[in-house]
């Protein structure tokens, strides 16, 4: 379900063109505003579509998941850190619902660039980035050596 | 003395002033007809005209007369006195200092050129306005075609990289730049130096003026109707969007710039 942009409401900030993880948001040389160049690469993150100060990008659904007459709408609002979404279906009925964004006070988690980088060695390690700290836990529980008398 | 004599009486010398009237006749209407064409084209009446019919469909209630006029009112003191679209603060002080100052460079253009067309004794105010709103454009048009431009800024072009969406830019800020160079360089009284620079300025005002189906010059007229028509549907209940949590005062995210 590949995003497109409503023309009339983007200001082309740029917004979606820094978010985007494919890189597929870019600006029309003609009009300045927003566009996906390559729908078939959008993998449905809504990262622009949340991004986006003046709403202006949509999702297009598929015909037989999302039939026509339909919308998927959602407002993200960090100052209320909340994020909401409201459905219309085509028969008119209407389903909102509104999430907390995160449940975190904002800048309380370490972000990846404060941890300092990892050596050569850490290429043997069965831990992951910035374990175990970043589970908040002193160890990871581990299987005990393998003894083959014990099968 | 430069800046605060009137800039068109130089160009007298080898124009009658009627000409100049005329011709900024003839540019009002290309605005107009470039305006009709654009919007026969592009169909954005008809674009408009189906989404109000939408909203109608969708509202949950109707908005009296005082309703709309309050809404009217606050989208002219938001969205177009103040560009209160815009996030990015550099970008909105940047297109405040364009408009402005090419609404007060057109004004005291039109008072010179029609209120004293060849009169040596114009009030000083004017001339001063006029460059005044020159600076404007050329403080926020600079700012914003090097270090502005979305394509530039985020998408990486180098800001010398030209494609059609900067016609307007580039024919507004050639525009007044040449109008600046040509009452400068009137001191001088090289009657061949003031030709050169006035054709130039005159050059780029008709491209200016003339693109208006091409470049973005229309933006001043659809965007204001867009935004009136946003804070409609959000008022009668018809928008897709979910109510806001902070009434609007949260739409932006946090602006580095």
């Amino acid at each position: 379900m590949p995003t497109f942009t409503y023309m009339t409401r983007c200001d082309g900030c740029g917004q979606c063109v820094d978010i985007c993880p494919s890189d597929i948001m870019h600006i029309d040389p003609v009009y300045r505003r927003s566009y996906n160049i390559e729908p078939n690469f959008c993998w449905e993150c809504y990262s622009c579509v949340k991004a986006c100060p003046q709403h202006a990008i949509d999702v297009r659904g598929y015909a037989d998941f999302a039939p026509l007459g339909h919308s998927v709408r959602v407002l993200r609002e960090e100052a209320a850190n909340t994020i909401s979404w409201k459905i219309r279906y085509r028969d008119g009925r209407v389903k909102a619902f509104t999430f907390p964004i995160r449940t975190t006070p904002w800048g309380s988690i370490k972000p990846p660039s404060a941890y300092e980088a990892p050596g050569a060695d850490a290429m043997d390690s069965p831990l992951l980035a910035h374990e175990p700290a970043a589970l908040m836990v002193a160890t990871l529980p581990s299987l005990p050596p393998f003894d083959p008398k014990r099968g | 003395m430069v800046f605060t004599d009137n800039p068109f009486i130089p160009a007298t010398d080898f124009l009658p002033p009627s000409y100049l009237q005329a011709y900024i006749v003839l540019m009002v209407l290309a605005v107009v007809a470039g305006t009709v064409f654009d919007l026969h084209r592009k169909r954005s009446a008809e674009f408009f005209a189906r989404q109000q019919q939408r909203s109608r469909v969708a509202a949950v209630r109707q908005l009296s007369g005082a309703e709309m006029a309050a809404i009217a009112a606050r989208t002219l003191a938001n969205e177009v006195a103040t560009s209160g679209e815009f996030c990015n603060r550099s970008r909105r002080v940047s297109h405040l200092l364009m408009s402005y100052g090419f609404v007060l460079y057109l004004v005291t253009t039109l008072v010179l050129v029609f209120g004293y067309p060849a009169d040596p004794h114009t009030p000083a105010v004017l001339p001063v306005l006029w460059n005044v709103g020159i600076l404007m454009v050329l403080v926020g048009g600079y700012w914003f075609f090097f270090f502005l431009r979305v394509n530039v800024a985020h998408d990486g072009h180098s800001p010398w990289r030209l494609v059609r969406a900067d016609l307007f830019i580039v024919a507004l800020l050639a525009s007044v730049t040449f109008a600046l160079i040509f009452e400068v360089v009137t001191v001088a009284q090289n009657t061949l130096a003031n030709r050169v620079f006035f054709g130039l300025y005159i050059l780029f005002s008709t491209l200016l003026f003339g693109s208006v189906a091409w470049s973005k010059f229309a933006h001043m007229f659809y965007k204001p109707a867009v935004a009136l028509q946003r804070r409609l549907e959000e008022a009668n209940g018809s928008s897709d969007l979910p109510a806001s949590a902070t009434a609007g005062e949260g739409r932006c995210p946090p602006s580095p710039t």
